[in-house]
């Protein structure tokens, strides 16, 4: 052994290195080195954790718009956080954080103007036919719901509400994407990522109700949004046009308040 | 990574003796750490991950400066090392002809041996960052220093 410890210390000495030289390269490699990495940067992504009226969430910005949302309690932070870390350098803002939960608490209390708004970077969207779904669902209004078969139709997919199942399934950013108002067909209320119990906590603080079996209510009344007349189930204009053009307010009121009037030949009212 | 800056290019200087190679290696390693970064599982094997980018691209650095070493060695002059450039590296025959056989080494060999005599990682980290075993590490590290013993009788 005695043979080695020879080596070793020749090894030992060869390692000398002066700090003052170490130091003096370092500043030298700086400047090089951060305009390299100015050329191939990735953009900044903000993130942190907040807690709402809905629970905890992990929320995520680019300079374009709200990347993700994520509900804390329901796993799935970690693979966003890799999914961002792809094409983002992630840094913790707690005051653009913030800034989110505002939105969001001023949404669940009856202000939507802020998260209706925001603008949506859609960089962890890989599908063209998921943005087209969020960005159609965005016009949805809010107290209103639309089934998965209506969206799918409206984004020129009529047999596509398997695709736009899983488009909502799979959507980054819950809340501002408002795929809370995407019922069943049936009129049952489905699923939700965050959990059916928020899906309707949510629904429910933006003026929509749903009956005891957690249903579309029998006061319900469909508005055209393009015409952006709304009637009762029954009423034939219903009954004659694609009834897939329709959104669901749960009662006439709600559709009064979005801006909607009522139908002349069913008169929803009264 | 910021925090690993210091270590990282005095593992350079140890494993290149030249100065102007240890700057532009530590600017490649950086540069590749960045991009490769989002691709790394856990923060905890940042440290032996850096060394291992690093010291990869020693080992491939180096392979031009083999046949040059062996001209040197030949001919010492003292005067024009090739290995150092700058006025701070303590360079005498005794460490070319060091230098000259660690590159004789076989590739993992010469990098747990570097990692661990010039990086002063731990046989887990070196484990880490060869993607081996620890006892493959400590043994590379005894079978590298072995060889040295040989290549410099």
């Amino acid at each position: 052994m005695d043979d080695l410890n020879e080596i070793e210390e020749r090894l030992d000495n060869a390692a000398e290195v002066d700090p003052a030289a170490v130091a003096h390269l370092l500043a030298r490699v700086h400047p090089r080195l951060q305009r390299a990495l100015e050329r191939i940067a990735r953009p900044a992504a903000r993130i942190g954790l907040i807690q709402s009226s809905v629970g905890p969430l992990f929320v995520a910005e680019s300079d374009r718009g709200l990347l993700g949302v994520r509900f804390a309690d329901c796993g799935g932070d970690t693979a966003i956080l890799h999914a961002i870390r792809q094409k983002f350098d992630l840094r913790d803002d707690p005051a653009a954080a913030d800034r989110i939960r505002d939105e969001i608490e001023r949404a669940l209390a009856g202000d939507h103007d802020a998260v209706a708004n925001r603008p949506i970077d859609y960089s962890l969207v890989t599908s063209p036919f998921q943005r087209r779904a969020f960005a159609r669902l965005r016009q949805v209004p809010p107290g209103s719901v639309v089934t998965y078969q209506a969206l799918a139709a409206a984004i020129g997919a009529p047999s596509g509400q398997r695709a736009v199942g899983h488009a909502m399934a799979t959507n980054p950013i819950p809340i501002f994407v408002p795929c809370h108002r995407v019922i069943k067909s049936d009129g049952s209320i489905g699923n939700y990522g965050g959990g059916v119990e928020r899906k309707l906590k949510l629904l429910r603080a933006e003026g929509f109700r749903v009956d005891k079996g957690n249903r579309v209510p029998s006061e319900a009344v469909y508005g055209h949004w393009q015409s952006h007349i709304f009637c009762r189930p029954d009423c034939s204009a219903v009954r004659r046009s694609d009834r897939r053009k329709w959104i669901i307010f749960s009662d006439a009121d709600r559709a009064r308040v979005s801006g909607m009037r009522p139908c002349k030949l069913c008169c929803p009212i009264g | 990574m910021r925090r690993y800056e210091g270590e990282i290019m005095r593992f350079l200087v140890r494993s290149t003796r030249d100065h102007n190679d240890a700057l532009d290696l530590f600017q490649e390693t950086w540069l590749r750490a960045y991009r490769a970064y989002p691709r790394l599982d856990s923060a905890a094997g940042l440290r032996p991950w850096l060394y291992r980018i690093a010291a990869n691209l020693c080992l491939n650095r180096t392979r031009a400066h083999v046949r040059r070493s062996r001209v040197i060695a030949e001919h010492p002059a003292p005067d024009e090392n090739q290995f150092s450039t700058a006025a701070h590296t303590n360079s005498h025959d005794g460490v070319i002809h060091l230098r000259a056989a660690i590159e004789r080494l076989p590739r993992k060999q010469r990098a747990a041996l570097i990692m661990r005599k010039f990086g002063g990682l731990g046989y887990d980290e070196i484990a880490a960052a060869l993607e081996c075993s620890c006892e493959s590490a400590r043994a590379s590290v005894y079978q590298a220093l072995k060889k040295l013993k040989v290549i410099l009788a």
